[in-house]
C-alpha cells in the first residue's frame, strides 16, 4: 500500500502544534481530572467495565510504540470526552500524555466563544469546519497526521458527524480517516464502540446518569486500491468494524 | 473527448447529489459544487469516484481538494485524460 503524505506541514504550523501540546500537557493535571469529575459527578455518567476498557487501551498503547488512531461511533456532542475518560485515568494520561487523543471538534459549536476556544485548546483539540473550505480542512488533517506520525494518538469519527440514524452508517464514512491512516506508516486503528443505554438516536448530550457500555478492538486495515479510492476503502473497513461492534453491543443487550 | 462533453458528463454525474435543483438550471463552469449546488461535502468523494469510473482515470486525495467548482472538475478530468 503506497504511503502518501497529505501535505508537508510548514515549520510555523509544526511549532504551533508543539506549543499547543506543551500547554495542554502543563494544564492536563488539572484539565483531565476536571473533565472526569464533570462527567462522573456533575452528570452522573458511568461506564460499564471501566477497568476493562482502560486495561485494554493500556495494553494496546504499551504493546507497540507506534502511531494510533482511535475511531469511534458518534452519537452525542461530548463523545470524545466520554471516550477519553473511558480509555484512561488522569494518572495514566499524566504519565503517558501522548495517549490523550487529539480531537477534531466542529468549530461552529466548540470554538464559538473565547472560553470554549481556550478549553478545547487545552484538551488537544484542532477545531475544523465540517463541509468548509477544503484547503483549510486539509491543513487541519495535515496537522493531525503530523501529530499521529509523531506517535501522538488521534480520535476521529469516521462518519464525520453524529449518526442521524442512530446506527453506524457505512455510507457516511468519509475518506479523511483513510487519508491520515495511509500517510502514517505502521499505524493501527483502535475501534471504540460506546453507547449509552438510553441513547436511541443522536443527541446533544447523553441523559443525566447515563450508563455507557461498549467495546474496544484493534485493526490494521489494508487495501488494494490506490488514490482516493484507497482512502475511502480504508474508511469503510474501519466503519465496517464499528458496525460489527454495534451488532455485538445489541446482541449482548438481548 | 472535448470540454463540452466532459462538462455534460460531469453535470450528469453530479445530478443525483445536488440538493439545490434550481442551481442546476443555470449550471456553468463557475458553479460552486458545495456552495451553489449544495452537494454534501462527504458525498463529494462519491462524486469524484464516479468521475474515476466514468472517465477511466485515477484521482489522488490531493486532487479532490482542488475541486471546488464544476470548472475545476472539468479541468482535472481533462488533465487526467491527457
Amino acid at each position: 500500500m503506497a504511503l502518501r503524505p497529505i501535505a508537508p506541514l510548514p515549520a510555523g504550523a509544526r511549532q504551533k502544534l508543539v506549543l499547543q501540546r506543551e500547554i495542554s500537557r502543563l494544564l492536563s493535571p488539572l484539565a483531565v481530572p476536571l473533565m472526569g469529575i464533570a462527567l462522573r459527578c456533575a452528570l452522573g455518567y458511568r461506564i460499564e467495565n471501566l477497568r476493562g476498557f482502560r486495561r485494554e487501551y493500556r495494553r494496546i498503547c504499551l504493546e507497540r510504540d507506534g502511531p494510533l488512531i482511535i475511531c469511534a461511533n458518534h452519537l452525542t456532542m461530548i463523545d470524545s470526552c466520554v471516550i477519553a475518560w473511558a480509555l484512561g485515568s488522569p494518572w495514566w494520561y499524566f504519565r503517558h500524555f501522548r495517549t490523550l487523543p487529539w480531537n477534531l471538534p466542529e468549530r461552529s459549536i466548540f470554538a464559538a466563544t473565547h472560553y470554549r476556544r481556550m478549553a478545547i485548546y487545552a484538551l488537544k483539540c484542532l477545531p475544523v469546519e465540517r463541509g468548509g473550505n477544503r484547503a483549510e480542512i486539509t491543513e487541519v488533517l495535515s496537522r493531525l497526521a503530523h501529530a499521529v506520525s509523531n506517535h501522538e494518538v488521534a480520535l476521529i469519527f469516521p462518519e464525520a458527524g453524529r449518526s442521524r440514524t442512530g446506527r453506524v452508517d457505512l455510507n457516511s464514512a468519509a475518506s479523511g480517516v483513510g487519508r491520515i491512516y495511509r500517510c502514517v506508516p505502521n499505524c493501527r486503528v483502535v475501534c471504540v464502540y460506546l453507547r449509552g443505554d438510553h441513547q436511541d438516536g443522536y443527541s446533544g448530550m447523553p441523559v443525566r446518569g447515563e450508563r455507557f457500555r461498549g467495546s474496544v478492538s484493534v485493526i490494521e486495515p489494508k487495501t488494494n486500491y490506490r488514490g482516493l479510492r484507497a482512502s475511502r476503502d480504508i474508511a469503510r473497513k474501519i466503519a465496517q468494524r464499528l458496525v460489527e461492534m454495534e451488532q455485538e453491543y445489541f446482541d449482548d443487550r438481548k | 473527448m472535448d470540454q463540452t462533453e466532459i462538462f455534460e458528463q460531469v453535470v450528469k454525474i453530479l445530478n443525483p447529489y445536488v440538493k439545490n435543483q434550481d442551481a442546476l438550471k443555470g449550471i456553468s463552469l463557475a458553479t460552486h459544487i458545495l456552495d451553489d449546488l449544495k452537494v454534501n461535502s462527504a458525498r463529494l468523494v462519491d462524486v469524484v469516484l464516479e468521475f474515476e469510473d466514468a472517465f477511466d482515470i485515477e484521482i489522488d486525495d490531493d486532487d479532490v481538494d482542488k475541486v471546488e467548482t464544476v470548472g475545476n472538475a472539468v479541468e482535472l478530468i481533462e488533465a487526467k485524460i491527457g
